[in-house]
């Protein structure tokens, strides 16, 4: 509880710092842009149309479960969703298997599919709230049992096609702009409105900045807390649809890896583990980054394992950059 | 009373007739090692293994963990089904992928009393030791699909994935005429069958000096590695590349798509899994398949039978694979056509060239 107040009054030092605290603040920004320019540097093709267009129509999915993993980290207090991608497999194998590939029954199988990802969020905030597990251990607890619930319904190999519209969303273009980017968009500014404008943003901001002061000032911190991990539910049932468009294939492990590619983007994108700071502007830079070295490294000819020595690079780099700040 | 006697003599009689009908199954087979070998075949002498049935057989699986494996691993259990005779009691462990986790499963189904274990080993080293110290105590072990490091088991049941890779590229290869650019993507770095499929492809490859590898990077076996690599490859290569030769219909499904987003209809490889096949056809490329069967569960089980009744087994079994192609080049050929392996009613996850019974396939 101590160190807590005193990290408030470290903040606090830190806003006044002025220029410093202003790169600091854009500092994620900054870099992408410098990854963007080397990039075009670098490699001729990195700029042609298609290869953006794909860039950011592989980012997608990956965007839209970030801004759920960044409502969590931000309540602080080691807020985390280990959870997600195996609520976007499960979500899209529910859609393949109960769909046949039929746009008319998409609604009433998508509306049960992001049901369930509301569901699952529901009972890792219960969990956290009201049995005080720790969320590393909650949600990684609910991640294996919904990898298990998904290898029983699917007994190992999903059947089922994906509707033309799921295809739609995941891989087809609006003109020249991919659906997923577009969505993606509308999904951000939606999540920025609610983290800034509205009630409950400032609330999730407060309850991370110190929980304490948030009890104290008669918030419902349990339920704000379980609405972030509900939001979290929701947003990976989103992208699994749309990551599932984009494959077009019934696949028990679609967005394998993305627990740790959305929490390693909302780290990168500034929102701290101890909570308050940041917001789903900086995990889309993260996203961005992600993804584009992934792209560089293929187009530089550089076997794919690199780009996990440059990730993970980028992301302790992040991580103590942030702590130094947290610290001085 | 007349009638009690008539029924059973007929249950007599027929059960004479249908028993020695049931055993004849799993009398001496051919299988593909008796034809394909070119040394004389290695034989294992399996009589000190002899035992009266019924048998307590383990199934000591690495994991269900994907499509493959958990086609693989229905084989197995459907073929132990059908002898039933002569298994009294078949035991199935799932390792989870972790090879500790499957050294002490292993010792569980010896403890359970197996005469025979059946391994399909999550790695070639970890499981070696404890796969040696059975085959010592004279237990048989039969590895499916993946072996152990030393040569200390009955008999290995599998399909080479060095004639896999190099099948693969020498149609690469033809189709191109020995001349072009062409990328390659394997599976996951490292995993045994990933590099020998690559290292059987470079052996044909030294026989074309024409053909350029622009460049090769790993898929991990998965569809969406495929299609997300293959994109960015099309971007970086453009129209430089002529063919394309992926170890799996894993990533080979995936590739396709991005190939076809991109215009690209080149020729590509890949193996029997049904979203592969029908991309290929919906979308009318050049292309080949050769399975990696999971089939060869059930022929491990086959195997494993004749060793407990002494008869004599390869050392490899090499199972039957099926090739198909949509355009057939001078030494590659298609065994069946393309659209009879397709299934579009079919899951995409499925493996065609099976031997499933209808109860048996995951549905």
């Amino acid at each position: 509880m101590q160190v807590e107040s005193t990290f408030g009054k470290m903040n606090a030092l830190t806003s006044v710092m002025g220029i410093k605290a202003l790169f600091e603040k854009y500092g994620i920004y900054i870099f992408l842009i410098i990854l963007f320019v080397f990039a075009s540097v670098v490699s001729p093709a990195f700029l042609r149309p298609k290869n953006l267009q794909d860039v950011l129509n592989q980012a997608a999915a990956l965007g839209i479960v970030s801004i759920g993993q960044t409502f969590v980290i931000l309540t602080g207090g080691g807020g985390l969703d280990l959870s997600v991608a195996s609520v976007m497999a499960t979500v899209a194998v529910i859609i393949a298997r109960n769909t046949g590939g039929l746009d008319a029954l998409l609604l009433p199988v998508a509306s049960l599919g992001l049901l369930f990802g509301v569901l699952i969020g529901l009972f890792n905030g219960l969990l956290i709230t009201k049995r005080r597990v720790p969320p590393f251990m909650a949600t990684l607890g609910m991640m294996i049992i919904v990898q298990g619930l998904r290898f029983i319904y699917t007994k190992g190999a999903p059947k089922g096609d994906f509707p033309p519209f799921v295809r739609f969303l995941g891989n087809g273009n609006i003109g020249p702009i991919p659906t997923s980017v577009i969505s993606l968009g509308v999904f951000t500014i939606i999540a920025a409105v609610i983290l800034r404008k509205t009630a409950f943003g400032r609330k999730v901001y407060t309850i991370g900045g110190n929980i304490h002061t948030a009890r104290l000032s008669g918030y419902r911190t349990d339920l704000i807390i379980t609405a972030t991990y509900m939001i979290s539910g929701l947003t990976a049932a989103i992208a699994g649809i749309y990551l599932a468009g984009w494959i077009g294939i019934s696949d028990n492990w679609v967005g394998k890896g993305y627990e740790l590619d959305s929490i390693a983007a909302v780290v990168m994108g500034g929102t701290s583990f101890e909570g308050g700071r940041g917001g789903v502007l900086g995990t889309i830079a993260g996203v961005l980054i992600i993804m584009m070295l992934y792209n560089v490294i293929l187009l530089l000819h550089l076997p794919v394992q690199v780009q996990y020595v440059i990730k993970g690079a980028v992301i302790v780099l992040a991580a103590s950059f942030y702590v130094r700040r947290s610290v001085r | 009373m007349k009638r009690l006697l008539l029924v059973l003599i007929a249950t007599a009689f027929s059960v004479s007739v249908l028993v020695p009908a049931a055993g004849a199954q799993v009398k001496l087979q051919w299988s593909r090692s008796w034809l394909w070998d070119q040394n004389p075949v290695r034989m294992v002498n399996t009589a000190k293994f002899k035992k009266k049935p019924p048998y307590v057989i383990g199934f000591s699986n690495a994991s269900i963990s994907n499509s493959w494996r958990v086609f693989m691993a229905r084989e197995v259990q459907a073929e132990a089904e059908k002898h039933k005779d002569l298994i009294k009691k078949f035991y199935v462990t799932d390792a989870q992928d972790k090879p500790e986790k499957q050294i002490g499963d292993t010792e569980d189904l010896v403890a359970k009393g197996c005469d025979a274990i059946i391994l399909s080993a999550a790695t070639m080293a970890a499981l070696d030791p404890i796969a040696t110290r059975l085959y010592k105590r004279g237990i048989p072990v039969i590895c499916v699909d993946r072996r152990v490091t030393s040569d200390n088991f009955v008999s290995f049941v599998t399909a080479s994935n060095f004639t896999q890779g190099r099948m693969m590229m020498v149609w690469l290869c033809e189709m191109l005429k020995g001349k072009g650019n062409i990328v390659m993507l394997p599976g996951i770095a490292g995993a045994g069958p990933a590099e020998e499929r690559i290292v059987g492809a470079k052996e044909v490859l030294s026989q074309y000096p024409d053909i350029k590898v622009l460049d090769m990077q790993y898929t991990s076996w998965s569809p969406s590695e495929g299609k997300r690599v293959m994109a960015a490859l099309i971007q970086s290569y453009g129209n430089k590349i002529d063919g394309v030769w992926a170890d799996s219909g894993l990533q080979g499904s995936g590739a396709v798509e991005a190939l076809n987003d991109a215009g690209l209809k080149i020729p590509i490889t890949g193996e029997d899994l049904n979203a592969y096949l029908l991309r290929v056809q919906k979308y009318g490329f050049p292309a080949m398949s050769i399975g990696f069967p999971v089939k060869m569960g059930a022929e491990a089980v086959r195997t494993t039978l004749k060793v407990l009744q002494g008869i004599q087994v390869p050392f490899i079994v090499n199972v039957t694979r099926t090739v198909t192609t949509t355009v057939d080049t001078e030494d590659v050929k298609a065994d069946v056509p393309w659209s009879d392996m397709a299934h579009p009613k079919w899951p995409s996850d499925w493996w065609i060239d099976n031997t499933l019974p209808e109860k048996w396939l995951p549905k």
